[in-house]
């Protein structure tokens, strides 16, 4: 057996996947239209807090969760999401003139991308000047200290708007709160289900889910990026076929969960 | 951009990814010894790299310091690093290093409860943002007041007494709404996260290949 026992169905998605990659891919580097996306509310509201920001004189933060710099585990792709929302915040803060503070996470090794991409946003909007190396902060291993170290900074500078985008856990409640409590205000979200809540309760706008996937496309204004939307809509629709013919099947008595873990 | 900055890292991700999806599709074991051994690697170079990490903190420090001289910005620099230089010498100077009883000490009276603290912290943090988000101000915040209300007084004792109908109606708050509803997000998260991977793979994620 070439394939490994238990994972036809996966290797089945995959496939589907890979082949409406290539088509909406090649669509896309053709530049032919693609279907139009619905506006998502928390991204506007980057702009307005970045206003905000400068209006009250206050930093702007952002942040990737305590471990949001995981570039080898199952959760690389909200890291990339993440990446894609700071070269964005960053190039908002550097065309208004807003400072932005960076809470990095504390996988070290995700650092060069990060300042990377910040030093990137700053440089695309031509004032590579603004950019302060001194505002990426780091604060060591294991989320209590990021936490400490995110709400000093809160407390210590100000917050105008705080934006948390990327992987998060038992981190974000404190620091979204905190930022709250001292005036600022919360944009944010996770691929995390089970942190969802933290922001649902906590941010004055959300990314609910797989949002932070599409808000990370739709400020890259990249159209290969964009496509990876409807990429994701076909896998949607062949878990809704999933669905459906597991209902049928399972209506005529057959044992669902063994097809399924063939 | 130079090779090395954009072809070369595309390359070697793509032949990792592909590698990965190997050991996970075929049965055969050298592509499981591959994929254990690319593992190996990542811890090492994620250990190696905490050095960055801790340059990257000394400089935010120092250069808060120049900005803001006074006794209280002395003592926010001072204190990381005497505790770090505490930890890192205690750690490497007793027999056991990381296990001895010096180092425990100093693990479970200042790192562990410095931890617990921090923790309760959150557990008042919860409570305000939960007071903010039950304020009735839309539909979607009504229903969620209803669904809480209905599932916190379900685990106060007195309420089920008086009003049985609580327990199963929690109950189904709990597992139809709640996890049908947790497992749809996971599913189209899941699927977010498989795009991005294959984006990846063709080396078409700006993210990674612009910078």
């Amino acid at each position: 057996m070439i394939i490994r026992t238990g994972t036809y169905l996966d290797l089945i998605l995959l496939i589907v996947l890979v082949v409406a990659s290539w088509y909406y891919m090649n669509k896309a580097i053709r530049g032919e239209k693609l279907p139009m996306l619905r506006k998502i509310p928390a991204i506007d509201a980057i702009v307005e807090g970045v206003g905000r920001s400068i209006e009250q004189d206050r930093p702007v933060h952002y942040a990737m969760g305590a471990s949001g710099g995981q570039l080898y585990s199952t959760l690389v792709s909200m890291t990339l999401a993440g990446i894609a929302m700071l070269r964005y915040i960053a190039k908002l803060c550097a065309r208004y003139g807003a400072r932005l503070i960076v809470h990095m996470p504390y996988q070290a090794e995700s650092i060069p991308l990060i300042e990377a991409t910040a030093r990137e946003g700053y440089l695309e909007e031509g004032k590579p000047e603004m950019f302060r190396l001194e505002d990426l902060r780091y604060y060591g291993q294991g989320s209590l200290t990021w936490t400490q170290g995110v709400t000093s900074s809160f407390a210590q500078e100000g917050v105008g708007l705080n934006l948390e985008v990327g992987i998060f856990y038992s981190d974000c409640p404190i620091s979204l709160e905190m930022a709250k409590i001292m005036g600022g205000m919360n944009v944010g979200g996770t691929g995390r289900w089970i942190m969802v809540y933290a922001f649902a309760m906590m941010c004055d706008y959300v990314f609910l889910g797989e949002e932070i996937y599409a808000a990370g496309a739709i400020v890259s204004d990249n159209p290969l990026m964009l496509s990876g939307i409807v990429i994701e809509e076909v896998g949607k629709y062949f878990v809704f076929l999933l669905l459906a013919i597991g209902i049928v099947l399972a209506a005529i008595g057959l044992d669902v969960g063994t097809l399924l873990s063939m | 951009m130079s090779f090395a900055r954009r072809e070369l890292p595309t390359i070697l991700l793509t032949a990792c990814g592909v590698l990965m999806l190997l050991a996970f599709f075929t049965p055969f074991d050298a592509f499981q010894t591959v994929k254990g051994t690319l593992t190996t690697w990542t811890i090492v170079i994620s250990a190696t790299s905490t050095w960055l990490g801790f340059i990257y903190m000394g400089y935010a420090q120092y250069r808060m310091l120049q900005r803001n001289p006074t006794l209280a910005q002395k003592i926010y620099f001072i204190t990381p690093f005497a505790f770090f230089l505490l930890f890192f010498f205690v750690g490497v100077s007793f027999p056991g290093d990381l296990s001895s009883p010096q180092y425990n000490w100093l693990f479970q009276n200042i790192y562990r409860q410095v931890g617990a603290t921090i923790y309760a912290i959150m557990f008042f943090t919860l409570a305000s943002a939960a007071y903010r988000t039950f304020t009735v101000a839309s539909i979607e915040a009504i229903a969620l007041l209803t669904g809480g209300v209905i599932y916190m007084l379900r685990q106060i004792p007195l309420f089920p007494y008086f009003a049985p109908w609580l327990v199963p109606l929690g109950e189904w708050i709990l597992l139809v709404p709640n996890v049908g509803g947790g497992r749809g997000a996971v599913i189209c998260a899941a699927l977010a996260a498989l795009v991005v991977g294959l984006r990846t793979l063709w080396g078409r994620e700006i993210t990674l290949v612009e910078v």
